[in-house]
């Protein structure tokens, strides 16, 4: 593919970038003692993208053919021309690159391929026909398994040529639980980069069943947690999603050159010391963090982009484009996901550092706050106000965690929030490798870090 | 692109398709269908306050069933010369599948009434140098009137194409459509001080239509944004919210449309299951789905499974008159047929849902909403979350404002928690006035009492 690609750039002197993009996304989901769904979505294209009169034009064409990609990049070139005369910062060039050459193939996409449907298929049967035998306040467990492989080709005219593959499987489970007219549902899901032994590595189907349908019987007994202005304990999950929303979105550069709360914070405090703030497209401490990108949608090899340390903030997320802009280097953080989207700058797996503390001393050091548990959806805003929605609230009184409180939202400042960090623990983990992030297109991301404390505004009663 | 291009190919793909079914047929599936979806779209972007790109896409997928004994195997493609060996392989993976239920067929053909053509010839000749003209004027509607709003971004979009569904049960129905849309999303900013994301957008099927709406649009943002500039914390209370028409059909009204959905009743994770017939919210209540009203976007003569969609009842004056179903569902629910409410296009299977929803307007003045005694939280969008089942929903009050005494207080940090289910019953006042969101749901302002409000402000 590589081949085809730079024998269509062959005659072109402007920059011209073209990223061949083959997706295939298997799911299988089993609900009530059957298989629900079974589907399989397989998209192809080449995504063509110029840069002329100091203007982007882009087009896109399902047709892998010499002709039909050249044809593209006329059209592109149409676009580009026809945008100049309105666009008033005109891009002058890009910058110089640590462009990705050669090969790229992920861990994990043998085992994939080496497993049958039949094998995926009786996985999430029998989890899901095991799980209802748990309780029976338990209505309906819907127990789902997806693996998105793929592969893409990137060629540019000023240096880029690099093919890259990779597999990202996820597994869930959903169970709603009835008493007395209440409903509450419970959910737990993982999602990773690599195969099926590192999908599984840190917990087992069973395990993650287990889990979801304990949250949704619990919950039942639940109310709500008082509103306010809290102290609180984050687990890895719920620290990722802070991280993700709070922090991840406001830096991004495209955010900042809007006018995001970050924009002239770069040498500034925005956290506590214990603070150290990272964004990389590897993935650090453990492999199979869901983000991990071998090259960016720009041919770039990604770095770990360090945003805060100790409380200061020191990068911003980049394009080619806004590392020009900005005069740094890009951080390979140009993402598209489908050929026939525009890359844009988005995060990849975003952690905080782990600090020195134990949970055990977090949880004993605190005389009233609460311990939140599972992360649900988050957005941010320029403002860098924030909020995410958790699971499960667990009230901690003098030291103890005393009982389960139904899961809310939770909000704040971004930098209030990082300034109020006082704890930190030593543990690590990745929990935020499935699902998805939004800005305009879908993006695979992680996130994670230790066990945090700080404050947060509570929604309650 | 134009229409004539456009006719020619649906025309080939209908022969193409038909052809694809027969031969599947003649090797042993029964039950094939096959769902396209064509679309040829020219976009511009804008990004801070300037124009930022210029894209031309062109796409056909296309979603295949094949059902097999009561299991059923899906595939999604966008390559055209291995359309049958897709066939093939959604055959396997019916076949690979050992929990069959008979229950599960493809829909035998039934006549549709009403045939909507919605490609308008005004956006026939149009291209991308139209769009590069909105994107200029709209560039200068900010530069003039409102120049502490900054565009994070924007796009304006024309779109042309067809959806076309094809089945060995006779199954052949086919629309044609044309749409300019533009969107804008950003916020004010006013020295260090940054105000909330806000946006709209815009659609139409004729040229004048949409650059009308659009103007109205624009200007909607440019006052939203600059309202939510200057907010400030406020202390917690109980009490009231005023929801306007987009907040209602967004938040609001999601989880209880999405509760009378025939797979969540069959699968018992809906509050409304067991309740047709009864009143389940407030008398001032009345909710219809129309998608067979000509004037609307969207509105449409089939549904995803190419059956005929119709009028249908909802809710009147509270008491719940229908649920949602597909085929499927319809059969699980002991219907003889579905009531054409599959949901959904080529990359999903079929779901089931309303797709024009109307919510009949009230008898109160909306100005009279703004002047309520006491506190009132006039709640702009939510950044939240919500439980379908449960029907819990919070989050965060974007946008919003205090009502209180008259005056209009823009507010930040604060959160509302709440019940869908219950919410159905703290209807205090509908207004008469609405918004037709989307050019195709009529939505009126909603009045509750007896919400928790959470604030940071000891004051």
């Amino acid at each position: 593919m590589r081949d085809l690609l730079k024998e269509c750039l062959s005659e072109e002197s402007g920059f011209v970038e073209l990223r061949y993009h083959h997706k295939e996304s298997r799911s299988f989901f089993a609900e009530r003692g059957r298989v629900e769904s079974t589907a399989l979505r397989k998209r192809t294209g080449v995504g063509v993208r110029v840069l002329e009169s100091g203007t982007w034009g882009f087009a896109s064409t399902s047709e892998i053919s010499k002709a039909s990609i050249q044809n593209a990049i006329q059209i592109a070139k149409k676009a580009a021309r026809l945008s100049s005369a309105l666009r008033k910062e005109k891009i002058p060039n890009l910058p110089k690159a640590n462009f990705a050459i050669g090969d790229f193939i992920g861990k994990g996409i043998e085992d994939f391929r080496g497993r049958s449907v039949e094998e995926k298929l009786k996985m999430v049967l029998d989890i899901q026909n095991e799980a209802v035998k748990q309780s029976t306040k338990l209505q309906s467990v819907g127990c789902g398994y997806s693996e998105i492989y793929e592969e893409k080709a990137i060629v540019t005219t000023d240096g880029a040529d690099s093919f890259f593959s990779l597999v990202r499987p996820e597994f869930r489970v959903s169970a709603v639980a009835k008493d007395d007219g209440k409903l509450e549902s419970g959910s737990h899901s993982i999602g990773v980069t690599g195969g099926w032994d590192c999908l599984f590595r840190s917990q087992s189907a069973t395990e993650i069943s287990e889990e979801a349908c304990k949250t949704a019987v619990d919950l039942l007994t639940s109310e709500l947690p008082d509103g306010g202005l809290s102290t609180v304990i984050l687990s890895p999950s719920i620290v990722g999603l802070l991280v993700h929303e709070a922090i991840g979105h406001t830096v991004e550069a495209d955010f900042v050159l809007s006018g995001s709360v970050a924009q002239g914070k770069i040498g500034h405090r925005v956290g506590s010391d214990l603070v150290t703030l990272c964004d990389s497209g590897n993935s650090e401490f453990y492999e199979g963090a869901g983000g991990t990108i071998p090259v960016d949608d720009e041919g770039i090899i990604p770095t770990n982009t360090v945003i805060i340390k100790n409380g200061i903030l020191t990068s911003y997320l980049h394009n080619r484009e806004t590392a020009e802009r900005f005069g740094v280097a890009p951080t390979g953080s140009a993402r598209a996901w489908e050929y026939g989207d525009v890359p844009l700058i988005r995060m990849r797996n975003t952690f905080l550092l782990p600090g020195n503390s134990s949970l055990e001393e977090m949880i004993a050091s605190t005389k009233d706050g609460y311990y939140l548990d599972g992360a649900k959806n988050g957005q941010a805003d320029a403002t860098g106000e924030f909020m995410f929605a958790v699971q499960k609230a667990y009230r901690i009184q003098n030291g103890k965690v005393t009982h389960l409180l139904k899961g809310v939202t939770v909000s704040g400042l971004a930098f209030d929030v990082l300034q109020n960090v006082d704890m930190v623990s030593k543990e690590f983990k990745w929990d935020l490798g499935s699902g998805h992030c939004g800005k305009g297109q879908p993006a695979k991301v992680d996130a994670g870090g230790p066990y945090v404390r700080t404050k947060v505004l509570l929604g309650g009663k | 692109m134009d229409r004539g291009a456009i006719e020619k190919r649906l025309n080939h793909q209908k022969d193409l398709l038909s052809n694809l079914v027969k031969k599947a047929k003649s090797n042993g599936m029964d039950q094939v269908e096959i769902y396209s979806s064509y679309g040829y779209s020219e976009d511009v972007s804008l990004e801070k306050n300037d124009l930022n790109n210029c894209t031309a896409n062109e796409e056909n997928m296309f979603g295949i069933r094949v059902i097999h004994e009561g299991n059923q195997g899906f595939i999604i493609s966008n390559h055209i010369p291995s359309l049958y060996e897709s066939i093939e392989e959604a055959y396997q993976l019916a076949k690979s599948q050992t929990t069959p239920d008979l229950d599960l067929i493809l829909p035998e053909a039934r006549p549709i009434d009403k045939q909507f053509d919605t490609y308008d010839m005004t956006l026939d000749s149009m291209g991308i140098e139209d769009l590069v003209s909105y994107a200029k004027e709209a560039l200068g509607w900010r530069n003039e009137f409102y120049g502490k709003v900054n565009i994070d971004s924007g796009e304006f979009s024309l779109s042309k194409g067809y959806k076309l569904i094809v089945s060995s049960k006779g199954v052949m129905a086919h629309e044609l459509g044309a749409e300019l849309s533009a969107s804008v999303m950003g916020m004010g900013v006013d020295g260090e001080l940054v105000g909330s994301f806000d946006y709209d957008s815009a659609s139409g099927f004729q040229k004048d239509q949409f650059q009308s709406l659009w103007k109205k649009a624009f200007f909607n943002f440019g006052d939203k944004c600059m309202g939510a500039l200057y907010s400030k914390p406020i202390s917690g209370f109980q009490g009231k919210v005023l929801l306007p028409p987009e907040a209602v059909y967004s938040f609001f009204l999601g989880l209880f449309i999405g509760s009378l959905n025939g797979t969540s009743l069959r699968k018992g994770k809906s509050k409304m299951e067991g309740k047709l017939g009864e009143k389940v919210a407030s008398s001032l209540l009345s909710i219809w789905d129309d998608p067979t009203n000509i004037g609307f976007m969207g509105s449409t003569g089939f549904d995803r499974e190419g059956m005929p969609t119709s009028f249908k009842k909802v809710l009147t004056e509270g008491v719940l008159e229908s649920y949602f179903y597909n085929t499927y569902e319809a059969k699980k629910a002991g219907l003889i047929t579905s009531n054409g409410s599959a949901t959904g296009g080529a990359q999903s299977l079929p779901g089931c849902g309303p797709k024009q929803l109307q919510i009949a307007p009230g008898t109160s003045s909306k100005d009279e909403f703004f002047k309520q005694p006491g506190k009132t939280l006039f709640v702009n969008r939510i950044s939240g979350t919500k439980d379908g089942a449960s029907g819990d929903f919070s989050g965060v009050v974007k946008g919003g404002y205090l009502l209180e005494a008259g005056e209009k207080i823009p507010v930040r940090e604060v959160q509302i928690v709440g019940n869908a289910f219950d919410a159905l019953h703290q209807i205090e006042a509908i207004s008469k006035e609405g918004e037709l969101l989307g050019e195709s749901s009529f939505v009126p302002y909603l009045l509750l009492d007896g919400f928790t409000v959470t604030g940071v402000s000891e004051n």
